[in-house]
């Protein structure tokens, strides 16, 4: 939880991915193709082929894939711990009418123009937002869902008379729209490294600065960091994310690649270090997994294969996370449920044999099944859990406690009587009511708590029913 | 690149005889899609849920895909019932993760409806078969073709299911305006006098997906963000009466979709884009005149009280 | 009808147990007020008051116990109950002007697909006129001072006619004239043998305006007449901080995964 407290570190290991990338791109390459029209049979060797970087046809699509991923997936972690999913979003579609002037301006893909038409779009929207939150009484959501649908439809506009002029040309400006990895060329990938270079040098430079003011922008004004200037800024480096990411995944589905991966890296870490460095990673596998995926088949469109590859992930993760996920916990409360039923066992038995007066230690299963309102088979499972525990020893019908039993249940019924005790004593509660609360409690009374309460109350013996509370020595081994 | 802007063939020859049927059929159309988004826009805003809006309009598309390959058609109830469900779907996962994880409202349905569309998307992409359905279609609409579409009766199918659409959306909203007005402004005192404000939300969310399927094939899955958002954002900077509000809303949707229309014919462009420009052009009109929070207004307000203050000092002295 | 009414208390609550997250912040509370009473409900930040009158209208889920009024289980007196929120909890940008909020205290006598009647604007114009709000009626809500907004809720509440109000801090933040109308109307409501509950902070002027108190600090720490708890000793339990072991053992509730199953085990 405490991320921000956390020591300064920064993920430099981002950096080796970024040289390797150069080094590749130095590489000749050739013309893209798609390898699912290559002669491998099997999935298997084509997955060889595209992740080994040997097939030109794809090198710079996946290395597209990986730099866009490097960029979403840092960015992104910004979006999700500052709850601005709706602003990337709306970034993401307020650059359009810039991608569609870009275009215009040299009537081809030209990596240039695009990306500073994209970017200024993208500013623009971002401080159309602010004005119209300034100057009225416009939410913030309202504000962005204006910029958001209507650039887009100014961009749709302007895309649609495009089409109308130069019919031939617009195929490469609609995979602007949902995506196509295969149309990444040399020039897009140079632009798209050189935005990540530029990006993670920021981030590495203001990493600080950046923790500080999505943390706390009151308290970043108070020891002199603009809140306002890292906004712009962060809006800046998100508007370059969208472009960067734009060719392969497509307008529409770009705020997924800010927001997924980073989502799933919350839920592994609470620390804003590893956040970016897993959702770096995640960005990493899913872009490129997605674009593999798409490649497979004709006419697919690369966008929504790594959304939903990212997906995938994010379910994966959901399910298996060790410490949230909820197969851990789900596994968790089987392991406690198991043994809060032992322990209301073992009370159950020292609850007979207090009411014997402690003369007879072997108590008959039936008795136990009695006491504990459970039927004869219900009783029996129990018992035998009991034993594979060691907490009693058993003989045939009857039941005694083991030495680690005795204690623990004399702990239990201490823990559930100090409790009433506390309860209306302390906080007022009339002795009628403190049962039930007790009967959950005792289980997860800590031995700080214990003692305080012994402390507070004096060390009592008798509970407010009466009962004797039980003192427990603590065996010197445990 | 932009055409001559020649009056007399882009305002008045589509009004003419000969071309009026087809004029009235688009701008009717247009006009009936947006002010059923536009109407219960009004309702999202108020409740701060223009991100909603945003959601489900993505989210249907799995759903109106499947039961077009399924029913061959994108009109009619089984497209409805289609989008419901994925609207229902996209309410309960967002509410799942948020219960069983720390991710927040906004990631949550950023993660939920981007995940459905692109579904929704792989799905159009390997559609074949007698519906037209593909990913032009979700991005652009199909205005034209949709609303000059022949039916059997005198009027194309769509528009008479978006006619009874916008017809029901007042309908209802008049019938349950006392639980819609109190459920959003407070929410509390709602359930203490006896209404299910959950119900209220989920009707709402399911109308929502009904609306935004009817608008589907018109306008296309995004586009319809705007015509959720802007009529009612133009509405609230002129009037802070929400039945005032409504009704403006509806005019927003009227101008905007008359005004598009004609700007679509003088650009040759596409048409519901066309219409969102208008609207945003009547947002911005509406943003510096509005006399309570126009930019104009208020900055004269201010100047003549800053003005008085100091006639009132210089009167002192 | 009427001859049972006074005997059986206005508001009973039994071993009310609330929980967020599985965090208790009301424990074991219980008690019973007379009809007739200001209820003044006193404690510090964060010891449940607010959650105590949710609760008490039937808004929250309960962990355990349960919630009278007049005698009859909540869900047959809805109508009976009144509310006035706290002001933060209020959007002063919506839509609506003070007409407006204060006939939304009409639906709850209203049925389904009902318009408010004459008579409901009636009540309305005379709850209004009480407060002195009648001449802002057209006033959108946000152009209101703070005192004036306050008014208006309370408006809202004279028209619900209900027999027992709950008010969230109606005196945060107001201006010493809204204050003492304020007062004035709970005391009018008071001699027309209504029951209010109010949220109150300022325990200056708890001896002046209330006639009983709950004392709360997460549990309750006593609850009486005024004269026979509002006294140093009390109000030290109440303001002493939490319990330590009350605030660990809810954390270590909070951070359980199992303990929901435990009855049955």
């Amino acid at each position: 939880m405490n991320w921000w407290s956390s020591e300064r570190r920064i993920p430099v290991s981002n950096c080796y991915w970024i040289v390797a990338i150069v080094f590749l791109l130095a590489a000749p390459s050739a013309f893209a193709a798609r390898i699912g029209d290559l002669s491998e049979t099997t999935v298997l060797e084509q997955a060889a082929r595209f992740f080994t970087f040997q097939d030109p046809a794809v090198r710079m699509a996946l290395i597209g894939c990986i730099l866009l991923g490097i960029c979403c997936g840092l960015l992104g972690t910004f979006i999700v711990v500052r709850q601005f999913a709706l602003v990337g979003d709306t970034l993401a579609h307020a650059v359009l009418p810039g991608i569609a002037l870009g275009y215009l301006w040299s009537l081809e893909k030209a990596p240039l123009p695009l990306f500073i038409g994209a970017v200024a779009a993208g500013i623009i929207g971002a401080v159309v937002v602010s004005l119209i939150r300034q100057t009225t009484k416009t939410k913030r959501d309202s504000a962005l869902g204006i910029v958001l649908g209507g650039f887009y439809g100014v961009g749709i506009l302007l895309i649609s008379i495009i089409q109308e002029r130069y019919p031939r040309d617009v195929a490469g400006l609609k995979s602007f729209l949902f995506g196509s990895a295969a149309a990444l060329n040399e020039s897009d990938v140079w632009m798209i490294g050189i935005i990540t270079v530029v990006s993670v040098v920021i981030l590495v430079l203001f990493y600080g600065q950046f923790k500080v003011v999505s943390f706390d922008g009151v308290y970043a004004r108070s020891i002199g960091i603009s809140a306002q200037f890292f906004h712009y800024l962060l809006m800046l480096l998100l508007a370059w994310a969208v472009v960067a990411a734009l060719q392969a995944v497509g307008v529409v589905l770009v705020s997924a690649m800010l927001i997924i991966p980073a989502a799933t890296a919350y839920l592994l870490t609470d620390r804003l270090h590893w956040m970016l460095l897993l959702s770096t990673c995640f960005g990493i596998l899913v872009a490129a997994v997605g674009a593999f995926l798409s490649f497979l088949g004709p006419n697919l469109p690369t966008g929504p294969f790594i959304v939903l590859t990212a997906s995938a992930v994010f379910l994966l993760v959901f399910a298996f996370a060790p410490r949230h996920g909820l197969v851990s916990r789900w596994w968790r409360r089987l392991k406690q449920t198991r043994q809060i039923t032992r322990e209301n066992s073992l009370k159950a038995i020292y609850h007979l044999q207090e009411a014997g007066g402690f003369a007879e230690e072997w108590i008959t299963i039936e008795k136990l099944s009695e006491q504990r309102h459970r039927s004869a088979e219900e009783t029996q499972q129990e018992v035998t859990s009991l034993v594979k525990h060691g907490l009693v020893l058993r003989d045939g019908n009857r039941l005694q406690f083991s030495p680690t039993g005795k204690s623990r249940a004399a702990e239990i019924v201490r823990n559930h009587r100090l409790w009433e005790l506390y309860l209306t004593d302390r906080a007022n509660i009339a002795p009628d009511h403190v049962h039930d609360d007790a009967e959950k409690i005792e289980h997860i009374l800590g031995e700080e708590t214990i003692r305080r309460m012994e402390e507070s109350l004096n060390l009592p013996a008798v509970d407010p029913h009466g009962s004797q509370i039980p003192q427990v020595k603590k065996e010197v081994t445990s | 690149m932009i055409p001559e802007f020649d009056w007399g063939v882009f305002l008045s020859e589509p009004w003419n005889s000969y071309q009026i049927e087809t004029t009235m059929k688009i701008v009717g159309m247009g006009f009936l899609v947006s002010a059923a988004c536009g109407w219960i826009g009004v309702f999202l805003i108020v409740r701060r849920m223009a991100l909603i809006g945003d959601a489900i309009s993505h989210s249907v598309l799995p759903g109106i895909v499947l039961a077009a390959m399924l029913f061959h058609t994108l009109s009619g109830p089984w497209i409805i019932i289609g989008a419901g469900l994925a609207g229902f779907l996209t309410t309960v996962f967002i509410e799942w993760i948020q219960k069983h994880s720390r991710i927040k409202s906004d990631a949550a349905i950023g993660i939920v409806f981007t995940s459905l569309f692109a579904l929704g998307i792989v799905m159009v992409s390997q559609m074949k078969g007698s519906v037209h359905l593909d990913a032009d279609c979700v991005l652009f609409g199909n205005l034209a073709e949709v609303a000059t579409r022949n039916g059997d009766f005198i009027l194309p199918p769509n528009m008479i299911q978006a006619a009874i659409v916008l017809g029901l959306t007042i309908l209802l909203s008049l019938m349950f305006y006392k639980e819609l007005l109190v459920s959003s402004f407070d929410p509390i005192l709602a359930r203490s006098i006896g209404i299910r404000a959950g119900l209220v939300h989920y009707g709402k969310m399911a109308w929502l997906s009904v609306i935004v399927v009817t608008a589907f094939e018109a306008v296309g899955s995004v586009i319809v963000i705007a015509m959720l958002i802007i009529p009612g954002a133009t509405a609230l900077l002129l009037s802070d009466k929400l039945r005032v509000a409504l009704v403006l809303s509806l005019v927003h949707a009227l101008l905007s979709s008359v005004i598009g229309y004609h700007l679509a014919l003088w650009l040759n462009s596409n048409i519901p884009a066309a219409m969102v420009v208008a609207g945003l052009l009547l947002f911005g009109l509406a943003w510096v005149f509005s006399p309570s929070q126009g930019i104009i207004p208020v900055w004269m307000a201010r100047r003549d009280f800053s003005e008085r203050i100091a006639l009132s000092r210089s009167g002192r002295k | 009808m009427a001859e049972s009414e006074s005997e059986s208390p206005a508001l009973e609550v039994h071993d009310l147990t609330v929980a967020y997250h599985k965090k208790p912040v009301l424990w074991g509370v219980d008690f019973e007020i007379p009809a007739g009473n200001l209820v003044g409900i006193v404690g510090p930040n964060g010891a449940g008051k607010s959650t105590l009158i949710k609760a008490a209208m039937g808004l929250l889920p309960l962990s355990s116990g349960w919630v009278e009024m007049f005698g009859e289980p909540l869900e047959e007196n809805r109508h009976r109950v009144g509310y006035v929120p706290q002001r933060e909890d209020i959007d002063w940008d919506f839509p609506v002007s003070v007409m407006d909020v204060v006939l939304m205290g009409r639906y709850g006598k209203l049925g389904l697909f009902k318009w408010p009647k004459k008579e409901d604007r009636r009540v309305a114009e005379e709850s209004l006129a009480k407060v002195k709000m009648l001449p802002f009626a057209n006033r959108q809500i946000s152009n209101l001072s703070g005192g004036q907004q306050q008014r208006v809720f309370l408006a809202r509440a004279l028209a619900q006619e209900s027999d027992m109000y709950f008010m969230d801090e109606p005196f945060a933040g107001v201006d010493a004239a809204t204050e003492s109308a304020i007062i004035d109307l709970l005391r009018d409501l008071k001699s027309k043998g209504k029951t209010v509950f109010v949220v109150h902070h300022d325990l200056s002027t708890v001896k002046e305006y209330f006639d009983w108190l709950i004392l709360l600090n997460t549990r309750l720490v006593a609850h009486g007449p005024t004269e026979e708890v509002f006294n140093p000793d009390m109000l030290g339990k109440t303001y002493g901080g939490q319990l330590t072991v009350m605030t660990e053992v809810a954390e270590a509730l909070a951070r359980d995964d199992g303990l929901d199953a435990t009855r049955r085990h």
